[in-house]
């Protein structure tokens, strides 16, 4: 597409799903009235002095793990000084010097070869407040300013507008998989950054970078990688020469927008935070985090496979995580996974996105998901039958066999019964017999119809068949 | 009949008996206050609520020794529904809506808070001149500084108006007002005190003091107000003690260190030749005196200026006109906000520390400037504590001078730090240090000693300066009153 290579390095922040804000206890929430979640603390008064929340800290060791990154022991946060009213202490409260998580990567497949994503290190911070431009006049809502943050910044690695969006993919798998953030793009807690260059060979320094804030979707990502690829290359045709700057996406135009160009760096005045000592991470501390990390996608993926779900299949249940978690109780048992994902995803999730419920607020027990796997698999129950009974099974507190016993489907197995049902369609039909015997094989058809008509579909067709062609055959 | 110029235990008793209460001690204190208005020792008066508070307390049992007492604070503590200032015109319309740690230990006392105590802006400063209300004068003399940055909680002292006040020391500013008005003043260990609600100038030297007339009354008051506190992440996790078990305990065995420096002659005459009396009688009375040396403690203006100005100009970032404070109206934009409000509302020391720290923490300068003092300041700890390896207490003069004249130059921004060449090793260090009166200059002026303990040991500190002040029994009210020890 261009004469240049292009270098792509991607800045996330990521909000923690804790329960209170990271240097104060007013709660983490979203969509609450405006100030309405704020204490003198995130209101920078006056000889208020930050706490540590140390759900953050936890929430970082998993994030840092599940990145692959070193975990650093001994750290301490430090500030960042700017003037703007989103700030409220006129100052942030990050780590620049050492950050908690750092020499990580991310694995991602790109046309098939796996690549990996080097993460250059990820650190804690506070959010900023919110700031709403009415004419002349700015409103601030303080809900969000010291809501726990972390911020994971790749090496310029990347080479497109694809790599950026899979990598993105995969860390919002990844991050909400490990119950880090909700990584709901739409409410901003998932906001990424891009960071673009081009140069005309591998050889040669990397070119000027442009930065591209505030992109509104992984898949804007993308298109905004894209587009910048597509400016910049035709600016370097032209020999025309641009300065650092930063731009923004505006996906109604489809293009880079100029902010503001860089002038000379930025003077944060970065020093340690004195109102908080430096953190130090025992062993204990990490491995207690890290112990109750639930199970990440790609572990999921391979056991799901290895149990006989197909891929396609594996991944639908990865991308609707409640059913994942729901399946993973039964790892340790001999379940049929194949034929307890098509249940989950077949008629339990009909069942569940008609009711718009989630799997645990059914009856559906541990045992009884069990039992009607079971019995499915060893052909107890038809998927007839399985229809049939799915709303008693996930609405009531019966046993399968109780509920089983209750729609009188207990004759299904029943071969002696059914062969009498077998003999008494073969002798009703002397025709389609002498039809099947000349060969034609729609008599069977037929006459397989004529025997589950009679049972009503309770019969289990693979035994049917075979007592069939057996009868028959004689 | 003056009931706060008698022994605590006396004034305890006489509200036990019910014979007075907290009204009567209120009443008096405002009367003592009014008496000696020029003195400028306050910028708020809390008359209302201190009586409506007393009032309160006349049913109710008195359940300790600080029950009902007026005290003082310094008006950069925060209270709340009570003005308070920093002595800044950027608050001098600020009413808080949450109370400093401090303040709610001493509302569980029933304590009573009379005001809030005039001092340099945003204790910035060494004689309280930088205060946009005026600086506040000393009692015994009238033409001169009371010291500062909490010069208004000592001159209320000094003043005799009330037995107590609350002051905060981040480069002395605690220990030197009280050595030049004759007061006992004690910046406890950092960490020993709570530092929320103390509004911050340096975060990292900053701690709240007590300031009081005596030495038993100053233990009593550090009693109250310690302990680790939730809300700062930088407070001390320590056991309960009583910093007045040691009050009255002879000090035969003591070992004390003097440091040369603090001996050398950058010390007036007057003052050496008064340490040097209180030396020997120490040693007449069975303590160890020698001299040492301690290794940075004469580079530690240098490190401070870095230090507290570095940090300070980043504190003080908050104050921008948007969410309190003063605001100035009709800005073309953000920084106009910014501008108008900041160049209008901080004084001329304000500022300059603001900038002079913002240059230090600037680019590379903050590797520079910032890390290279700090690293320093850890190695001059490490000496400290080594001194206390062989000794149990340092002593020294508290201040070269004696106070100096209300009128005297403020054109050399030096010199503020200068006069507290020997109260900032303690804060770099983070250790306590005390200030107690050991005698007067031939202007009859207070000359003060301060006693450093290691850290955490102020009951050890307590120990020594009662013990030099029953020695020296000194008559330490400016209008000759009685001693009440």
């Amino acid at each position: 597409m261009s004469n240049y290579f292009a270098t792509v390095g991607v800045e996330v922040h990521v909000e923690l799903k804790t329960n209170t804000k990271i240097f104060s206890n007013s709660l983490n929430g979203y969509g609450e009235m405006a100030n309405s979640l704020t204490n003198v603390v995130d209101l920078g008064y006056p000889g208020t002095l930050p706490t540590l929340n140390e759900e953050v800290i936890n929430l970082a060791i998993k994030a840092a793990t599940i990145l692959n990154c070193k975990i650093r022991k001994k750290m301490h946060f430090d500030r960042k000084n700017y003037f703007y009213p989103d700030n409220s202490k006129n100052y942030q409260i990050t780590q620049a010097r050492t950050p908690i998580g750092y020499d990580g990567y991310v694995e991602i497949e790109v046309n098939g070869e796996k690549k990996k994503i080097f993460i250059e290190e990820m650190h804690i911070e506070e959010d900023t407040c919110k700031s709403a431009h009415r004419g002349s006049k700015t409103l601030l809502d303080f809900n969000r300013a010291g809501v726990p943050l972390i911020e994971i910044v790749t090496k310029p690695c990347m080479t497109s507008g694809e790599e950026a969006k899979l990598y993105l993919e995969k860390l919002k798998e990844l991050l909400f998989y490990g119950n880090i953030s909700d990584c709901k793009i739409e409410e901003g807690s998932m906001r990424a950054d891009a960071n673009v260059s081009l140069r005309s060979s591998l050889d040669d320094p990397f070119g000027t970078k442009v930065e591209i804030k505030n992109i509104g979707s992984i898949s804007n990502v993308k298109l905004a990688i894209e587009k910048e690829i597509e400016r910049q290359s035709k600016l370097l045709d032209n020999n025309e020469s641009f300065k650092e700057q930063t731009r923004r996406f505006d996906d109604k135009l489809n293009d880079t927008i100029l902010m503001r160009v860089k002038e000379t760096g930025n003077d944060y005045r970065y020093f340690p935070e004195p109102d908080i000592p430096y953190v130090i991470l025992k062993d204990e501390m990490i491995s207690s985090a890290i112990s109750d990390l639930a199970m990440l996608p790609d572990e999921r993926r391979n056991i799901y496979t290895s149990r006989g779900i197909n891929i396609v299949n594996a991944n639908k249940l990865i991308a609707n995580r409640s059913l994942s978690d729901y399946l993973n109780n039964f790892i340790d048992t001999d379940m049929d996974f194949k034929e307890a994902s098509n249940i989950l995803l077949g008629d339990i999730s009909a069942y569940l996105n008609r009711e718009d419920k989630e799997i645990i607020d059914t009856k559906l027990t541990n045992d009884k998901f069990y039992d009607l796997v079971k019995k499915v698999s060893d052909n107890t129950l038809t998927s007839k039958n399985l229809k049939d009974i799915l709303v008693k099974v996930l609405e009531e507190d019966k046993t399968i066999d109780e509920i089983i016993a209750e729609c009188g489907i207990s004759n299904i197995t029943d071969s002696s019964m059914l062969e009498e049902i077998v003999q008494k369609v073969i002798s009703d039909n002397p025709d389609s017999v002498n039809d099947y015997k000349a060969g034609k094989d729609r008599a069977l058809k037929y006459l397989m119809g004529q025997i589950m008509k009679e049972t009503k579909g309770g019969a289990n067709p693979k035994l049917v068949n075979d007592i069939l062609k057996r009868e028959l055959n004689k | 009949m003056k009931y706060l110029s008698l022994k605590i235990e006396e004034i305890n008793k006489l509200l036990k008996e019910k014979k007075i209460t907290p009204v009567d001690l209120v009443e008096e204190a405002f009367e003592n206050i009014d008496s000696n208005k020029e003195l400028n020792a306050y910028i708020t008066l809390n008359k209302e609520e201190a009586l409506r508070k007393a009032r309160e307390l006349e049913d109710r049992e008195v359940d300790n020794i600080l029950f009902g007492l007026p005290i003082a604070l310094k008006d950069n503590i925060i209270t709340k529904g009570l003005r308070t200032t920093c002595a800044s015109h950027i608050l001098d319309n600020f009413i808080p809506i949450y109370d400093a740690t401090v303040v709610e230990k001493l509302k569980a006392k029933n304590m009573i808070i009379i005001g809030k105590a005039n001092m340099d802006e945003f204790a910035m400063g060494s004689s309280s001149r930088t205060s946009y209300f005026g600086a506040p004068k000393n009692p015994w003399n009238k033409e001169k500084i009371s010291g500062g940055s909490s010069g208004g909680p000592a001159t209320t002292v000094a003043a005799r108006d009330v037995l107590f006040a609350l002051g905060s020391d981040t480069g002395g500013s605690v220990r030197q007002p009280s050595s030049y008005t004759g007061i006992v003043g004690m910046k406890p260990t950092y960490g020993r005190v709570s530092r929320y609600g103390l509004v911050a100038f340096a975060s990292s030297l900053d701690q709240i003091g007590t300031m009081t007339k005596n030495v038993y009354e100053n233990a009593l008051l550090l009693n109250a107000i310690v302990g680790k506190d939730e809300k700062d992440l930088t407070s001390a996790n320590k056991e309960e003690e009583d910093f007045t078990r040691l009050i009255g305990k002879d000090i035969k065995g003591m070992k004390i260190a003097v440091p040369n420096f603090f001996m050398s002659d950058i010390v007036n005459n007057e003052i050496r030749d008064k340490v040097k009396e209180v030396i020997k009688v120490l040693e007449n009375n069975g303590a160890t005196v020698e001299f040492v040396d301690i290794k940075y403690i004469d580079n530690t203006v240098t490190l401070y200026q870095i230090i507290a100005m570095g940090e300070a100009s980043s504190n003080l970032a908050r104050f921008d006109g948007i969410r309190y404070g003063l605001s100035k109206e009709n800005p073309k934009d953000i920084d106009d906000v910014y501008y108008k409000t900041r160049a209008e509302g901080f004084g001329e020391e304000v500022k300059r520390r603001i900038m002079v720290g913002s240059y230090l923490l600037s680019g590379e300068n903050a590797k520079i400037y910032y890390n290279k003092a700090l690293s320093i300041r850890d190695d001059m700890r490490k000496e400290f504590i080594n001194v206390f390896k062989d000794y149990d207490l340092i002593i020294g003069p508290t201040t070269t001078t004696t106070a100096y004249n209300l009128d005297d130059p403020m054109d050399d921004p030096k010199k503020s730090f200068m006069d507290d060449v020997l109260v900032i090793p303690v804060n770099m260090a983070g250790l306590p240090g005390l200030n107690i009166p050991i005698g007067f200059d031939s202007n009859n002026m207070p000359i003060g000693m301060q006693i450093i303990g290691n850290a955490f040991e102020e009951a050890e500190i307590y120990h020594l300066a009662s013990f030099i002040e029953k020695e020296l029994n000194l008559k330490l009210d400016p209008k000759g009153g009685e001693n009440n020890e």
